[in-house]
């Protein structure tokens, strides 16, 4: 098994609902919570979340777009954070999920440096290494219903842009889509072989021809030529 | 990379002990052993600063009563296999000491001294490997690392060995012309290992290739823009444009641009290097070649030798830059 999250930059709005779900369900997790923050109400707030969502603008005004970009762990199936672990309390099960045992962490660091896509945060509450657990107290619970059997993440995200799924299954719905969609993971070319995969943004249909662009530019309609309002 | 100076302190100091333990052991074993109670003095500072080192590295835990647990992935951790090596290095070069202090000679002393020869070089390899295989922290995934990290150890060890060699008036020459061969192979492999950071920034990740969007001359972007907006060329997908942040999402400071925002000032970048290699290397290669040997001369050479070498340390975090940056916005690493 090779679980993990599909994540599609095209219907992905930027909304933060993964990342706040993700923080309400896991504030409470037996298996790494609770997700410390720091003034919370102060001038300053701050805290552990496993889920950031960050965004980007790609090309030039006006030939812009926006992607919305959720990270979190990407379940790599050559986790360098696993490897370098000298407490042995990071752990990769057989499932794929990567874990970190609250009860034999130190706290060194290590783990997330060796981490590209900062999917771990340290919580200086605890004084230990806090991660995605890909909801393993969710997808596992045979009290809930079959259907709220994934990820807080998942279930939350308004667009329906975030999927759930065994990648060893050709047949699953995160298998097809990647296949269908071109989906791909981040930084390959660093050799951890993220399970999680992203889609991208669909091309945008053209419906103002394109020698009208310039046109368009000059009599100052700029944003009729952005991608977006092109759709 | 956040300088953090326990860390900072623990490289450096035991860098400087394992240095000189190696030394040490490899004089008695080549014929060049110190009498016995200059190489008990030498032994009891190695063990000092390795032993100050390591304390500093446990103050870098979050949760320091966890550390006995850092002796458990011997198999595949390089900060376990350093506990470990660390753990081992102690007793034997006790009994080393011991053995040099009965001015026992033979096989059994022999021996000793190669264990702390070997363990040192153990335990300093295992200290470089941590950082050397971080494969997000471009400057620091090369064998530059280690060869830096062995090198200056044993550059600084030299220093305080001929301190000690100068003070009882013994193998003067030859720890002379060590410590000064080991002066000009760490500065080369120090200067080697900036150079080759610097040169290695044309193919660093950018942020382009961070989120997925493929590689191209950096020129490429407004050449891109232009002909878009003059031909209507194909609109920027996923596959082809520049990439910039737009919002990071969080408010405040979070633990990753804690760890990994570290900016260096590239004024301060040059000040910094001319520092450790003013301190690092000419102060005291200027001590070797006076042939001083007071004492307090000696040390005052191996003390500055140290700063410049926490200096050096200290660029080592500051300059090394971890692909997390590039999701917070930085055009490359
Ligand atoms: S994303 Fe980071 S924390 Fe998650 S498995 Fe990969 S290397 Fe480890
Ligand atoms: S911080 Fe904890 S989980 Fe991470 S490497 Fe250190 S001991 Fe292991
Ligand atoms: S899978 Fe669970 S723990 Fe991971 S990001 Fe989603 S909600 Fe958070």
């Amino acid at each position: 098994m090779r679980l993990g999250l599909v994540i599609d930059l095209d219907t992905c709005v930027g909304c933060h609902a993964c990342a706040t779900a993700c923080k309400e369900w896991n504030a409470s997790s037996p298996v790494s919570g609770p997700l410390s923050d720091y003034e919370p109400f102060g001038a300053e707030p701050s805290g552990v979340w496993f889920n950031r969502v960050r965004h980007y603008e790609l090309g030039e005004y006006p030939a812009s777009k926006t992607i919305n970009f959720p990270m979190s762990c990407m379940h790599c199936a050559d986790a360098d954070c696993v490897t370098v672990c000298p407490t042995g309390a990071s752990y990769k099960r057989d499932d794929g999920i990567v874990l970190v045992d609250q009860d034999k962490c130190m706290g060194c660091n290590l783990c997330a440096w060796a981490c590209p896509y900062g999917a771990r945060e340290l919580d200086t509450a605890s004084g230990t290494m806090k991660k995605c657990t890909l909801c393993v107290d969710r997808i596992n619970d045979e009290l809930l219903p079959p259907e709220e059997r994934q990820p807080a993440c998942v279930l939350a995200c308004p667009t329906h842009g975030r999927f759930f799924g065994d990648f060893d299954d050709p047949a699953s719905e995160v298998s097809r889509l990647t296949a269908e969609r071109g989906g791909f993971g981040l930084m390959p070319e660093l050799g951890y072989a993220p399970v999680n995969q992203y889609l991208p943004p669909r091309e945008p249909k053209t419906v103002i021809a394109a020698s009208d662009v310039k046109a368009l530019l000059e009599r100052g309609l700029a944003s009729l030529a952005s991608p977006v309002i092109r759709r | 990379m956040k300088p953090s100076l326990s860390i900072i302190f623990f490289t450096v100091s035991s860098g400087a002990g394992l240095g000189l333990l190696a030394l040490l052991a490899l004089g008695d074993l080549l014929d060049q052993a110190l009498p016995s109670d200059a190489l008990m003095q030498g032994i009891a500072v190695a063990l000092a600063l390795v032993a100050a080192g390591l304390a500093s590295s446990v103050l870098h835990l979050a949760k320091p009563a966890n550390a006995w647990r850092a002796f458990s992935r011997f198999r595949t951790s390089w900060l376990s296999r350093e506990a470990v090596f660390a753990a081992c290095l102690f007793p034997v070069a006790l009994a080393y000491g011991v053995l040099a202090w009965t001015a026992e000679g033979g096989a059994l002393r022999a021996l000793a001294a190669l264990g702390v020869a070997l363990l040192a070089w153990a335990v300093l390899v295992s200290t470089a490997m941590i950082y050397a295989s971080l494969k997000p922290i471009r400057q620091w995934y090369s064998a530059w690392t280690p060869v830096n990290y062995l090198l200056l150890g044993h550059w600084s060890g030299a220093v305080l060995l001929l301190g000690l060699a100068r003070a009882h008036a013994a193998h003067e020459r030859s720890f002379g012309w060590l410590a000064g061969v080991l002066g000009v192979a760490a500065l080369i492999a120090k200067i080697g290992q900036w150079r080759a950071i610097t040169a290695g920034a044309r193919d660093a990740p950018t942020l382009e290739r961070a989120i997925g969007v493929p590689k191209y001359p950096n020129e490429y972007s407004n050449k891109y823009a232009n002909k878009y907006a003059n031909e209507g060329a194909q609109p920027p997908g996923m596959t082809m444009a520049r990439a910039r942040l737009f919002d990071v999402g969080h408010s405040h400071g979070t633990f990753l641009t804690d760890e990994f925002g570290f900016v260096l000032a590239r004024r301060n970048a040059v000040a910094l290097r001319i520092a450790a290699l003013s301190a690092g290397f000419g102060v005291p290669a200027a001590w070797i070649a006076s042939g001083a040997t007071n004492a307090a001369v000696a040390w005052l050479a191996a003390i500055v030798c140290l700063a410049g070498l926490l200096a050096e340390r200290w660029l080592f975090f500051a300059e090394a830059q971890h692909t997390v940056r590039l999701y917070h916005g930085a055009p490359r690493t």
